[in-house]
């Protein structure tokens, strides 16, 4: 890890985004979705479709024309009318993550943006276990739908690849990116944002734009732990790494403390404008693993389980 | 400026002024922040509210500290002004401002260098301007005369623009008018503002406060009901020593000297200064150097008199010519430092004498002295019926008509000696005939009883006589007055209740006095005709004062007649009923010609001079005697200040540690 000095901002040297001793406990978990829907696809996920699979779902009357092959017989031998058996559809889950990819996401030790991949690497192998389909996002902006879907255990390598060269640094607000992804992306499924949520043209649009999409939504608010709790001093001129915004300040412990109360309040703000519109909020530190997150944090917020 | 400078030297206020541009330039110069590359400064602004902003003026305003040390040197700057409220501290509802233009308020010698006046006014105008909202005040100037410029009002501006148009006069001061107008204007039931077409009541007989603002050089205020008046003397001028001062007080043309016709030129200067004084005086005839006199010493407060000699040559002018003195040193009060006189042509004097019985009139008038003044005509009763008398008597030919036992139907344009007879119409009126009637007593100080001895004499017959008021008894009987001098119009007329020799019914004569047979008779006489037929008026008369009223009598029965004053104003007048001129603009003192507007020949001169000791006495007086009260003189040049410099002072400390708390708390800057 090596940290360059002057400008603050902290860059990472190549780690593995998922460790094989993370990859075991991952295999046992699937992504839920709080809403059953429908697949693209056969796959491992019951439907509310009635269709075949093992899993018996219902009983109805005969009508002509049905096939004979799911009639119960048994039924027919006790009762003497004829009754079809119905079975649950099993199909895919469209599993999407959208990175937040702004400059904002390369500060942090380490980076948020490196956090933001750790964590989608990890739940999109959880999908890839699940034979769903996995489709990981930067907010760039890109109008064009170039994100590969992956599906499958053994695209594994290929999304790790994938999520290596995802591109950092784009200057695209948040809205705006979410609204791209949106007009392109209408399928139903579980999304996944991954963002600081630091745009100074605000947030809430960009979750109203999910909303709409009425996809299972979770919004996972990343912070640096520079930013949680700020270690400077002195007469500083902060400037913004986005649009060079500056602010003048001398550090004082009044200031820190209104900083503190400011950010609780950011966070509040988010917090209860994800749960009045369905979205579940979860905020974390760059400091908190990966492991200890899905495996415990989204698993009682109920994406994995 | 002088308040600013006063409480400090001009060079500490330069620098004084240069340190809120100093700190100002300190906080640009200040040491530049290290920058810091952040992820946001979404929160960091949101925690520093109106923080991202980047125009100067904004940028100052986050600037607290720079804002409290501005703030701060500021309020030293003030403390330095000494701000304070000064003037009157107008506690009150209703004030009267007496302010005094007469001419000693023109003397330069308050400390701003303006005239009393203006200084005067200044201060009334500091005080109008701290009148609480709702009182009421009223304006009265006076010199020898009071003029209410400005009666109650709460209007400010009014007053104010009253105040500016009260104009310096070079007239006497008497406070007496003014104080009058005061306490009858003090409890007004109604209104008297012109300008106002209602009849309002304005204010309550409350109690009021009056501002007399004066030099204190005032005549003597006789009488003065306070009643709910609380006056208070608001001295002007400078005091301490007394303004360095001559003036001339009194400039007059003496009689021609019987033998060579020389005329005596008399003038007197006065100092009113604790230092005596040395000046150069310089005489003109006409506008002719005539003489000067340099280093006149005068001693401190005291006068001095100077004479000059006009040869019988240079008297002899053969129109009115104007003379004028002139001090040569310039003072601070420059209106007394000139004086005029008019020399007339040498005139005799016309008298008739009507009488039945002429012959002790010849007589006591056959003395050189009456001759060489005086032509003197004897007529019987018969001749006030002759046209040439009536002409005459109308057009003011005669200086002084003397009637024994007679009387004209109407009155003549001239002062009259009247016999054992009265005035026609009743404002005379005379007893029954007391016999005998012995003197008891005379007026030997009036002129014409001066040198009079008129014990022992015998009067058998003689009446009472009672004059309109105004008359003065010369000779009192044991039973009342027997000769009474009394005014008529703007002559007089002299009335004595007997006379020398008595006609019976029967036209017989019989001696009534024995008074021709005395030695006090011809002077009696020659008294008579000098005092009453005007021959004092060779040398202009009576000293007249700016402001005064003059009857201006022209030697030729003008139909109108032209008065150029000193600035070249020229007024046309038309004659009253007895062919007299009445003339009031005597505002400046200097020569006024009198013309025939016909021919523009100049007719006479008329010298009106200030010549008053009183205000040639520019000492500013301590106290201010009203009636049976003696008013001390505020102090005006040290007016009752308010100090709001202590004030700003702590506030400027508590500003310091409220500075020094953000500083080390560090806010933010």
């Amino acid at each position: 890890m090596k940290t360059q000095g002057e400008s603050g901002l902290h860059t990472q040297t190549v780690s593995p985004l998922i460790s094989p001793a993370l990859m075991a406990k991952l295999e046992q978990m699937e992504l839920v979705s709080r809403k059953i829907f429908r697949g693209r696809m056969k796959g491992e996920r019951r439907s509310r479709r009635k269709g075949q699979s093992v899993e018996f779902a219902d009983f109805r009357n005969y009508v002509a024309g049905d096939d004979l092959r799911f009639v119960d017989w048994n039924m027919y031998a006790r009762l003497d009318k004829l009754f079809l058996k119905l079975f649950l559809e099993e199909e895919d889950l469209h599993f999407y993550t959208l990175v937040d990819v702004s400059e904002s996401m390369q500060f942090g030790t380490p980076t948020k943006l490196h956090y933001a991949k750790q964590l989608a690497a990890s739940l999109g192998y959880i999908g890839l276990c699940r034979s769903d389909r996995v489709k990981i996002e930067p907010l760039d902006g890109n109008k064009q739908n170039t994100a590969p879907v992956f599906r499958g255990r053994k695209s594994l390598w290929q999304m790790m690849n994938y999520l290596e060269d995802l591109p950092a640094g784009s200057d695209v607000s948040l809205t705006e990116a979410v609204r791209s992804f949106c007009l392109r992306n209408s399928g139903r499924g579980i999304l996944l944002l991954i963002t600081d949520l630091m745009d100074k043209s605000g947030y809430q649009d960009a979750l109203k734009y999910l909303v709409a999409q009425q996809m299972d939504v979770y919004l996972i608010h990343v912070l640096s732990q520079e930013e949680i709790d700020p270690d400077i001093t002195g007469d500083l001129k902060l400037v913004d790494c986005e649009d060079a915004d500056v602010a003048e300040i001398s550090v004082s412990q009044r200031l820190i403390d209104r900083y503190r109360a400011t950010l609780a309040n950011f966070i509040e703000e988010a917090r209860d404008f994800s749960s009045k519109r369905g979205i579940v909020y979860t905020m974390t530190s760059t400091e908190r693993s990966v492991d200890r997150l899905v495996s415990r944090y989204l698993r009682q917020r109920g994406l994995v389980r | 400026m002088n308040f600013l400078f006063q409480s400090l030297p001009w060079w500490s206020w330069v620098t004084l002024l240069a340190v809120p541009p100093l700190i100002f330039l300190l906080y640009f110069l200040k040491l530049r922040r290290t920058p810091v590359q952040v992820p946001s400064t979404y929160l960091w602004s949101k925690a520093i509210e109106d923080m991202h902003v980047n125009s100067f003026w904004q940028r100052l305003r986050k600037n607290l500290l720079l804002l409290l040390q501005l703030l701060f040197a500021l309020m030293l700057l003030l403390t330095c002004l000494r701000p304070g409220c000064d003037g009157t501290e107008l506690v009150g509802e209703r004030f009267i401002f007496l302010v005094d233009n007469s001419a000693s308020m023109s003397a330069t010698d308050t400390p701003e260098g303006i005239t009393r006046l203006k200084s005067a006014k200044n201060q009334i105008r500091t005080a109008i301007q701290s009148m609480a909202a709702g009182s009421s005040a009223m304006l009265i100037s006076f010199s020898d005369s009071a003029s209410v410029q400005q009666s109650y009002t709460s209007n400010k501006s009014e007053l104010l623009r009253k105040l500016e148009q009260i104009e310096p006069t070079e007239r006497t001061s008497d406070l007496n008018e003014a104080l009058a107008a005061a306490t009858g204007l003090a409890n007004p039931g109604r209104s008297s503002d012109k300008e106002s077409q209602l009849d309002v009541q304005v204010a309550d007989a409350l109690d009021a406060v009056l501002y007399i603002y004066s030099d204190g050089g005032v005549r003597k205020v006789n009488e003065f009901a306070q009643g709910a008046l609380s006056p208070e003397y608001h001295a002007v001028g400078s005091f301490g020593d007394p303004p360095a001062n001559v003036g001339i007080t009194a400039f007059s043309i003496g009689e021609p000297s019987d033998s060579d016709g020389a005329v005596q030129v008399f003038a007197r200067l006065q100092n009113s200064d604790d230092v005596d004084q040395t000046v150069s005086v310089t005489f003109y005839v006409g506008d002719v150097l005539q003489d000067a006199v340099a280093d006149v010493l005068i001693p401190s407060n005291d006068a001095k008199g100077i004479s000059f000699e006009l040869s019988g040559a240079a008297a002899a002018v053969n129109e009115p010519t104007t003379v004028r003195l002139k001090i040569d040193n310039d003072d601070i009060f420059m209106l007394d430092n000139e004086a005029f006189a008019v020399l007339n042509p040498p005139r005799k004097s016309n008298v008739i004498i009507i009488s039945d019985n002429t012959p002790y009139f010849r007589y006591a008038c056959s003395t050189d002295a009456i001759k060489k003044r005086s032509n003197v005509e004897f007529h019987g009763a018969e001749y006030l019926n002759e046209k040439e008398y009536l002409q005459r008597a109308i057009a003011g030919f005669y200086d002084l008509a003397i009637y024994d036992s007679l009387i004209p139907k109407t009155m003549p344009q001239c002062n009259t000696m009247i016999w054992n007879e009265l005035p026609p119409g009743d404002r005379w009126q005379r007893s029954a005939v007391h016999s005998p009637s012995p003197v008891l007593d005379y007026d030997g100080s009036h002129p014409i009883m001066a040198a009079v001895k008129i014990g022992g004499l015998t009067i058998i017959n003689s009446r009472d006589v009672e004059g309109p008021q105004g008359s003065l008894s010369l000779i009192e009987s044991t039973s009342g007055s027997i000769a009474m001098l009394g005014p008529r119009e703007s002559y007089l007329d002299f009335v004595i209740g007997f006379s020398i020799v008595e006609t019976d019914d029967n036209g017989e004569t019989s001696i009534n006095s024995d008074w021709p047979k005395k030695l006090s008779f011809p002077i009696f006489m020659q008294n008579a005709i000098e005092n009453l037929s005007g021959l004092s008026s060779f040398s202009a008369g009576a000293n007249v004062q700016p402001g005064d009223l003059v009857t201006i009598k022209p030697s030729v029965p003008f139909e109108k007649i032209n008065v150029r004053g000193p600035d070249g104003m020229i007024t046309t007048l038309k004659p009253q009923e007895n062919r007299s001129f009445l003339f009031s603009n005597t505002k400046q003192s200097g020569v006024y010609e009198v013309s025939n507007p016909t021919d523009g020949e100049i007719d006479q001169r008329i010298a009106v001079n200030l010549m008053d000791a009183n205000e040639s006495n520019l000492v500013v007086r301590e106290d201010l005697n009203l009636g049976y009260s003696n008013l001390q003189r505020v102090a005006s040049q040290v007016p009752k200040r308010k100090e709001f410099w202590p004030w700003i002072l702590v506030g400027s400390l508590i500003l310091l540690m409220a500075e020094w708390i953000i500083y080390n708390r560090r806010v933010f800057i």
